[in-house]
């Protein structure tokens, strides 16, 4: 009997060693695979629920931070002022995918890198919190009257300090409230996740630097800086015939100015007066596609802007303008007929008609294909205040240890170069002309240097609607403008042909005011 | 004194030639503090303080394993000291990770020991020689039918868990099954001393009839009661038993392809049996519906990966039945790989220790009872530690010592004291008596 007790106790030790081999293959040898299970919430839950930095404006002001939580998970996040800072924060949810500062310094704020976790030798041994805070340019006093000035019409508002690129104020109409997406009860957090995103306003969507409009008139600017850069315009020169209307060629619908009005004259007085038929023939003959391509990209068109914010919508500016046909005084001396053997660039600094050349002249005053975010508008008005150059935007500015110490800190970097320092000190008077003198006055602040160019984006005639912008800068006298803006107020019912300078320039100049006070 | 002790004759634990009972003392501090500490780690884990009832609860444990140990050192002295202390380790890890897992279960669960340990003690006092039991064979064979049948019987039986297999008596529930166990296994190696000489003289098949038997019954307890874990469990003690009892091959086979036979029947008339083995197969398959339990245990192994979470770190409440069927998951999770291991020796010491009181039994009915015993220790751990793995079909029975629940508490120390008091009879049996020196 002994010999068979014997061998049972081999055939049990078989079969713990299998059950030890299994346990190894679960344990350690398929662990990874079972953890990347697309069924296994358990590294989505654990992610979800722990703390995680604050985030606090410039002057202060807490607007995302951990609270322990009694319940399934550790921590819950918490937005202490609810929808003002719902775009920039974002939210970090059980359900659906993180967006906003929650997302893009998801890992910072878990305190997840290398050098936040050990950034000393104790740090091996002790298990301290590396979350880290951050620390965003937006000032909450700014944002505040951006959001009030703006109200409870559809639209955004961007301000930024033109020499760094820190965002003062971002804001679009209408937010949310990122609270109810943080709970912690998936179920809830489902319910009111559905009811925004059924929202036909789409409050979700952070517009300022995520959707794309018509800019108008305010694209008047890179039209002109454009001419200017390529050496064909000056402040006082040329001077453009009064008209009422511009025949693109070689074909299309004739350009006019608002409300049927004639202008004409030197740059500063087409920019004074938002002049449609001029900055339509600058574009399309003067300048021609390639340069204005060029330069729009140069703003910042077709391209990310490089935001730390995720998700940001790339400005469009339209690139194929066909063929070139021939040039264009030899095009209207034949009577809009094509006519063999164009130059490339004319003697007199004109450029050769193409195919499209209608859709650059509509291009050149902000319509037809052109779209651009608020954000990218505002970039528009600080290169010209930064000298040309755009620096790329962002809302953090550092990150911070949990005991108070720097971690980073995020140095403004130069984006691109627009323009060249005297084409941007040309539209800077412009603008401060247009803003003295013209459609912007709405925007002049006591003991502030302003400058600016409304948009009025027309976008029917039944009923009128448009969208009104403002985009400019302000500063002290005599010194470099600290503050660059956009604001769009969109088209709406019940606001029946708003022009940006009635409208948005209002707002602006809140934020001007709330900027230097 | 130990200077004229004999050589034992049969093999003998390296610890049997020390005095066994300080052996016993040294395991046993050891076991404390290590329960001490996974106690404190995990009420630190769950609630970042130190339990305010570590004291009482220290106290409490190291009063239990003291009455244990002093039990043994008055009615079974000479016993293999390693069975005490290795069953209170996985019983106070049992403890920690239960109220670890829901703090309601604490007073039940230290209630329960307590009784455990009471049995413990009761055994040892009432059964002072193994051989009264197989007076009572087959008293204990009627016994242990009966003990099954509870369950079935209107107005007492009740069904938890879609299982029939609990008895309610007032406010008490408890699982007669667990006790079933022991008599029965009592009444095989009764039974098979009376038959093993004809069974080994020769072999017809109606020699084979008792196997037939223990088939059908298993057979009921699947049908009758749902219950696949112990039907597996009587079967297999009962082939293991008369294997070893008749010393023939042909019994395996038998047994294998009743086994398969009846496995394969129920697979193709009941339901529930279909859907384990389907889970088994690929738990992936539905793992939100079916396979959720056996996924969400994967993944808490996987959790834990080498070093586990840390007691009190992880997340074992995910898993359905952490506490009872699945709490080897929830030690793999919070200790891992190196925890969950360390389990599986604890067991295969055990079963160790119980096969060799099996083969030092000088008499047939210890040899087959410690046998039958140390069978449904070893089966019953590797039949639902398997299931959590994936090796075998999951059928829900308790890990001995481990699992939250009472009956299986309580039973599975009677059936260690059974086995201290056959180990302390062998080492007696060995010491030259009292006064010879």
């Amino acid at each position: 009997m002994n010999l068979r007790i014997r061998r049972l106790g081999v055939v049990l030790s078989v079969l713990y060693l299998v059950l030890f081999l299994q346990l190894n293959r679960i344990q350690f040898f398929g662990a990874e695979r079972l953890q990347d299970d697309v069924n296994n919430t358990r590294g989505l839950i654990r992610e979800f629920g722990r703390e995680r930095g604050p985030i606090i404006t410039a002057d202060g002001v807490l607007v995302a931070r951990s609270v322990e939580y009694d319940g399934s998970v550790d921590f819950r996040r918490e937005y202490p002022e609810g929808e003002l800072y719902a775009h920039i924060t974002g939210y970090q949810s059980l359900n659906v995918e993180a967006v906003g500062l929650e997302r893009s310094y998801n890992d910072e704020l878990a305190g997840d890198p290398i050098d936040q976790r050990f950034a000393s030798l104790g740090d091996l041994f002790v298990d301290r919190n590396s979350t880290a805070t951050l620390t965003l340019s937006i000032r909450d006093d700014v944002q505040r009257v951006a959001a009030e000035a703006l109200g409870d019409r559809k639209g955004s508002v961007v301000a930024l300090d033109p020499r760094t690129g820190e965002i003062i104020a971002l804001w679009t109409f209408p937010s949310f409230d990122p609270n109810p997406l943080a709970d912690p009860d998936g179920t809830a957090a489902n319910a009111a996740f559905d009811a925004l995103v059924a929202d036909p306003n789409t409050p979700l969507l952070a517009k300022s630097y995520r959707e794309i409009y018509f800019p108008g008139s305010t694209f008047k600017l890179v039209t002109a800086a454009a001419g200017v850069e390529a050496g064909l315009i000056g402040a006082s020169t040329p001077v453009f015939p009064v008209a009422t209307t511009y025949e693109p060629v070689p074909a299309g619908a004739p350009i006019r100015n608002f409300a049927g009005s004639a202008c004409g004259g030197d740059l500063v007085e087409l920019l004074r007066v938002s002049c449609n038929t001029a900055f339509s023939e600058i574009g399309a003959e003067w300048v021609g596609p390639e340069r204005m391509v060029d330069v729009a990209e140069a703003f910042g068109f077709n391209a990310d802007l490089g935001i730390d914010l995720p998700g940001a919508a790339e400005s469009r500016f339209p690139t194929d303008y066909g063929e070139q046909l021939a040039d264009v005084d030899r095009y209207r001396a034949a009577g809009q007929q094509p006519v063999e053997g164009a130059e490339t660039v004319l003697p007199n600094g004109a450029v050769p008609v193409h195919e499209n050349s209608a859709r650059l002249a509509q291009a050149s005053i902000g319509q037809n294909d052109v779209a651009a975010t608020p954000l990218q508008m505002a970039l528009v008005a600080a290169a010209i205040a930064n000298d040309g150059v755009v620096m790329t935007p962002h809302v953090v500015t550092e990150l911070l240890a949990f005991d108070g110490s720097l971690l980073d800190r995020v140095e403004p970097e130069p984006l691109r170069v627009a323009m060249s320092a005297s084409t941007a000190a040309i539209l800077r008077d412009a603008m401060r002309v247009v803003a003295e003198e013209g459609t912007a006055r709405n925007l002049l602040t006591d003991g502030v240097v302003v400058g600016g160019k409304t948009g009025t984006a027309q976008l029917g005639t039944t009923p009128p609607n448009s969208h009104a912008w403002i985009v400019g800068y302000a500063g002290m006298p005599n010194e470099q403008p600290s503050l660059a803006f956009a604001v769009i107020v969109e088209a709406q019912e019940g606001a029946s042909e708003q022009t940006g300078g009635r409208v948005a320039a209002p707002i602006a100049q809140a934020v001007i005011e709330a900027a230097f006070p | 004194m130990t200077a004229t002790e004999s050589p034992p004759t049969h093999p003998v634990s390296p610890l049997l030639a020390l005095k066994p009972r300080r052996v016993e003392t040294g395991l046993l501090v050891m076991v404390g503090a290590a329960v001490a500490v996974a106690y404190a780690l995990a009420s630190f884990g769950t609630t970042e303080a130190i339990p305010a009832n570590l004291g009482p609860f220290l106290l409490w444990m190291f009063g239990l394993g003291a009455v244990a140990h002093l039990a043994n050192r008055h009615f079974a002295s000479g016993a293999d000291p390693v069975f005490l202390p290795i069953s209170l380790l996985l019983n106070g890890l049992g403890y920690v990770v239960i109220t670890r897992l829901d703090g309601s279960l604490a007073a039940l669960q230290s209630t329960w020991t307590a009784i455990g340990i009471g049995g413990y003690v009761a055994t040892l006092l009432f059964v002072p020689r193994v051989r009264i039991i197989e007076q009572y064979r087959y008293l204990l064979g009627i016994g242990g039918l009966l003990l099954l049948m509870i369950p079935l019987v209107p107005g007492l039986g009740t069904e938890i868990n879609g299982a029939r297999i609990w008895a309610s008596v007032g406010p008490i529930n408890f699982q007669p099954g667990e006790f079933a166990k022991l008599t029965l296994a009592a009444f095989f190696a009764g039974y098979l001393v009376d038959s093993r000489e004809l069974l080994r003289s020769r072999l017809e098949l109606r020699d084979l009839a008792p196997i037939g038997v223990a088939w059908a019954g298993s057979l009921g307890v699947m049908v009758f009661q749902r219950d696949l874990g112990s039907s597996l469990l009587f079967f297999t003690l009962f082939v293991v038993v008369l294997w070893v009892a008749s010393e023939r091959w042909v019994v395996l086979a038998v047994g294998a392809v009743l086994f398969f036979g009846g496995a394969f029947a129920a697979w193709t008339m009941f339901d529930h049996v279909q859907k384990r083995v389907d889970i088994w197969l690929d738990p992936f398959a539905d793992p939100k519906g079916d396979g959720f339990q056996i996924v969400e245990g994967s993944f808490a192994l996987a959790d834990g990966g080498l070093t586990g979470t840390g007691l009190g770190q992880g997340e074992p409440g995910r898993i359905p039945f952490a506490e009872t069927d699945f709490i080897f998951a929830a030690i793999g999770e919070e200790l891992g790989l190196a925890g969950s291991s360390a389990v599986l020796m604890a067991f295969l010491l055990l079963i160790g220790s119980g096969l060799r009181v099996s083969l030092r039994a000088d008499r047939v009915f210890e040899k087959l009872f410690a046998l039958g015993l140390t069978t449904l220790l070893a089966v019953q751990t590797f039949v639902i530690v398997g299931g959590v793995l994936r090796v075998v079909p999951l059928t829900g029975i308790t890990l001995p010592f481990v699992s939250y629940g009472g009956s299986s508490l309580v039973a599975n120390y009677v059936l260690l004291a059974l086995l201290v008091r056959m180990s302390h009879e062998q080492r007696v049996l060995i010491r030259p008596a009292k006064g010879t020196a």
